[in-house]
């Protein structure tokens, strides 16, 4: 039973599975949604009212929308294609945000994903093949 | 109200962050009331280990035990669950509708370009 636990894990590092995850198509290019997801002042039109980013590695993130207040670290800026920070309320738990572009004719396809990293998250080498493990066992409890 | 139940979420994803302990409350949600006893003998796992896992779930709320006689019996608590699946379906309700604000950005300055 061990053994296919960790098959599973392995199976689930490249699936990269996620708590939530929603996408939108856009008719915009890549170019274009890379832009409304890494300017400021592009973010202020549908994030949140404020929004202060830094958009490189290591930069930093603020979002405030009247009395909630987020702020975090940029994690991965690969221009027109992924997008990643981590974000959190004052006193509450981090999650990781990541922003995928995919070009389509036409448009383009924008998914995002946020996962729960907790406290030794990012410490124990990886939210993903933790978490996607976990999301199954949760969804076979709650069907349980 | 947002707060300790995300609070409560982030100690049922350490909790079940563990493989074993993931299998510890398979097993307990197939199983009702339980031993660490009767766990150690449907797992691959001493029932030392076995009463480790279960602190750490008690911990996290997931897990409540009671004394019958001479040993404890565990159970499942299944409302911590529900916590983690509460935030899930409303962290997927706020992107949803981001995103469309998001959609609705991107026309609009593409209709003011044209």
């Amino acid at each position: 039973m061990q053994l296919r636990d960790e098959q599973t894990t392995e199976r689930a590092r490249d699936e990269k599975a996620p708590w939530v995850e929603r996408e939108t198509l856009v008719e915009a290019t890549p170019e274009e949604v890379w832009e409304a997801l890494t300017d400021e002042d592009r973010l202020e039109e549908w994030l949140a009212p404020e929004v202060e980013i830094d958009p490189t590695e290591g930069g930093e993130i603020s979002v405030r929308d009247g009395d909630q207040e987020r702020s975090g670290t940029v994690e991965s800026v690969e221009e027109h294609e992924r997008f990643a920070f981590t974000w959190s309320r004052p006193g509450e738990g981090e999650s990781f945000v990541e922003f995928t572009i995919e070009g389509l004719p036409g448009g383009s396809r924008v998914t995002v994903v946020e996962t729960p990293i907790g406290p030794t998250g990012m410490a124990a080498g990886g939210w993903g093949p933790r978490f996607a493990g976990l999301r199954r066992a949760l969804r076979r409890v709650l069907v349980a | 109200m947002r707060a300790p139940a995300h609070r409560q979420v982030d100690a049922v994803f350490d909790a079940l962050a563990d493989p074993t302990r993931r299998r510890v409350v398979e097993t307990l949600a197939r199983g009702g009331t339980v031993t660490a006893s009767g766990l150690a003998a449907q797992l691959p796992i001493t029932r030392q280990a076995v009463a480790k896992h279960l602190s750490a779930l008690r911990g996290a709320e997931l897990v409540s035990s009671s004394r019958i006689g001479r040993e404890t019996h565990y159970k499942l608590r299944p409302q911590p669950l529900d916590e983690a699946a509460h935030w899930i379906q409303m962290v997927s309700a706020e992107w949803d509708d981001r995103l469309e604000a998001l959609r609705r950005s991107l026309e609009k300055r593409r209709a003011r370009s044209q």
